[in-house]
């Protein structure tokens, strides 16, 4: 069912090398428009390096990228594209809202557009009444809300998020999931990466990443009948055994 | 206090020291290179100012005079026509020239005095002293031996100086305060922009704009343009600031004094996009100042006159921008060039080729930011 809708995101044989760290090693996988598409894996996986792929920012050693149709390196289709780093990069001397409406501003939003959205984006992580804050004096928590508002203030159709919810409270946490899932119904296609299994149950399909390599893909129903076992934590530990 | 705490720090310094070899060559190599400088700006096998001296005495004492100021050793002297030496003056190609009087030998013998019209070109203090220093000298020498043979009584000095530009109207403030205001902008706008823009890399951001839709020549321009409006404000204030309340002395267009601290701005801005990309914190950034500002200054002819440079140093200093700065401030200030001033235009001409240049290479370091 997921095959049928057309491919968001489709990358093949991915290979990356820092000195003798493999941090990619042949990474395939495909993205359908409107998933939610987990990242899972250890610290160290190669989550974030294949994510930071996806935009541009890693020259890779070998294999293709496939972005919204298009075939990296072409910035243009960034304008389309919302990435959150790991760390909540921030100018930390502006204030929320100025933050959040330079990034809608470098997406090609004019000015009344970009307004508009960065009070739809501060709504959305629920920071309208720290909107005049300077970022310098946000607790870290904040920080990574305002990060991902800046991430999606142009409405991208694809959001590449990096470990999103680290230091966000149990609630908001559930909150923006339900968000995640509200512009995924939308056809926004959302990638998540993330070593916190209870965020992974959330997502449409998983992909468990370990040493640079894709160790397996599906639905963590998928996931946990392929291993044999009852939860998620342990199909990761007897999948990663296996492969490696 | 607690020796074992505080011995705790002392190491971990240390081993910071040992991770950080950029900062270790700095605290090493650095003083060599700028004692080093010092020494070669200060005479260390530096080059004597050049000096034409024409000689249109009829008398004996001027061969002699001219004789003894060739062997001189603290100006070069090259004997010529009063034509060519006028030339090379306004060319700048000599400090000075001086001109002995056809009466010269006659006037010392009746009226003991020698009277040698020194023309100096009059806005590098520091070429003025050698000059007269020599004269006196030599002075000195030859009417001694002359006196000593032909019986005549030791004459004194009495030279009439005359100033191209300029002259003894002129104290210390006017003569660096063009180059200080060139100085002083340029210095601020670097440390500003390298300080910016590695915070733009160390805290993300620049990643950031990277997975953006911008380009890296948006990102240098945006730059540009945001300083600019700042520093264009400074440099009205700096300039207006020089000459009204410090009544700094200025032959030239007040325009074109803006015009020539919005370019080092321009220069600046970039050289410090540039090098912020050979830094990975700002504390490393902030050694640039040292490495690339100290030279820069000691070399760009503020204080050291770069005809007085060692030929190599000259050749150094040729290709820093600051040079070229200061030597259109002072064209302006000191010597009312205006546009239509070749030595001007070429100034300007090279500060501009620096900005452009500097613009790419910003530009172009920027593209390493992907990894
Ligand atoms: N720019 C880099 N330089 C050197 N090594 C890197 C760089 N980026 C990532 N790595 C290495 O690649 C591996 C994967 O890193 P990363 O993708 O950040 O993992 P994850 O996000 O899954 O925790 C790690 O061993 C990391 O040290
Ligand atoms: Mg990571």
């Amino acid at each position: 069912m997921i095959r049928a809708q057309p491919v968001a995101v489709s990358v093949e044989g991915l290979t990356k090398a820092y000195g003798t760290i493999r941090a990619l090693d042949g990474v395939s996988l495909t993205v359908g428009a409107g998933e939610i598409y987990g990242l899972l894996g250890p610290n160290g996986a190669g989550k974030t390096t294949l994510i930071r792929s996806l935009v541009g920012l890693v020259n890779p050693d070998a294999g293709t990228v496939t972005v919204l149709g298009r075939r990296l390196p072409d910035r243009t289709v960034l304008a389309e594209v919302g990435y959150m780093p790991q760390a909540p990069a921030l100018y930390a001397d502006l204030t929320v809202e100025e933050n959040v409406r330079f990034f809608a501003s470098v997406h090609d939003l004019d000015r009344r557009t970009g307004a508009q959205s960065a009070v739809d984006a501060l709504e959305l992580v629920d920071l309208t009444s720290r909107r005049r804050s300077v970022v310098a004096t946000l607790s870290g928590g904040m920080r990574q809300r305002v990060s991902l508002a800046c991430a999606l203030v142009h409405r991208p159709r694809l959001l590449l998020l990096d470990e999103p919810t680290v230091g966000v409270d149990p609630q908001l946490r559930a909150e923006l999931w339900q968000r995640f899932t509200t512009m995924s119904g939308e056809g926004t296609t959302i990638i998540v990466s993330s070593h916190v299994m209870d965020e992974a149950e959330r997502c449409g399909r998983l992909g468990l990443v370990r040493f640079g390599r894709m160790l397996a893909e599906g639905t963590s129903a998928e996931l946990r009948r392929l291993a044999g076992v009852e939860r998620l934590e342990d199909a990761f530990l007897v999948l990663s055994e296996s492969k490696s | 206090m607690n020796g074992r705490r505080a011995g705790a720090i002392s190491l971990r310094i240390l081993q910071q020291f040992r991770h950080d070899r950029r900062t270790l060559m700095l605290l090493f190599g650095a003083p060599i290179i700028l004692l080093g400088l010092f020494y070669f700006l200060t005479g260390g096998g530096s080059s004597l100012p050049a000096v034409d001296v024409v000689n249109l005495d009829r008398g004996p004492l001027g061969a002699v005079l001219a004789a003894d100021l060739g062997r001189s050793t603290e100006i070069s002297v090259t004997p010529t026509t009063e034509a060519q030496a006028a030339s090379d003056l306004s060319a700048d190609t000599v400090a000075a020239y001086v001109v002995l009087p056809a009466d010269l030998s006659a006037r010392a013998l009746s009226d003991d005095v020698i009277a040698p019209t020194v023309h100096l070109e009059g806005t590098q203090p520091a070429l003025t002293q050698p000059v007269l220093l020599a004269l006196d000298q030599s002075v000195t020498r030859a009417s001694r031996s002359l006196a000593a043979a032909e019986g005549m009584r030791v004459p004194a000095l009495e030279p009439s100086l005359d100033y191209l530009h300029g002259g003894p109207g002129l104290d210390t403030l006017d003569y660096f305060g063009g180059a200080f205001i060139g100085l002083v902008v340029f210095l601020l706008v670097f440390v500003v922009t390298i300080i910016a823009f590695l915070r733009e890399r160390s805290q993300g951001t620049l990643e950031r704009l990277m997975a953006s839709p911008l380009r890296r020549a948006d990102i240098v321009v945006g730059y540009i343009g945001g300083f600019m409006v700042v520093a264009a404000v400074q440099a009205v204030e700096v300039v207006v600031f020089t000459l009204y309340a410090l009544h700094v002395h200025d032959q030239g267009n007040v325009a074109l004094i803006v015009l020539l601290t919005l370019l080092m701005t321009l220069v600046a801005v970039n050289l410090g996009i540039f090098l912020s990309m050979f830094a990975t914190t700002e504390f490393q950034a902030v050694q640039f100042i040292p490495l690339a500002i100290v030279p820069q200054v000691l070399l760009s002819g503020i204080v050291f006159p770069v005809a007085t440079e060692p030929g190599w140093l000259q050749v150094v200093s040729r290709i820093l921008p600051l040079t070229y700065g200061v030597d259109g401030l002072r064209d302006v200030m000191l010597k009312g060039n205006g546009l239509t001033s070749g030595p001007l235009l070429v100034d300007i001409a090279v500060v501009v080729v620096f900005a452009v240049a500097l613009i790419a290479a910003a530009t172009a370091t920027l593209r390493r930011s992907a990894s």
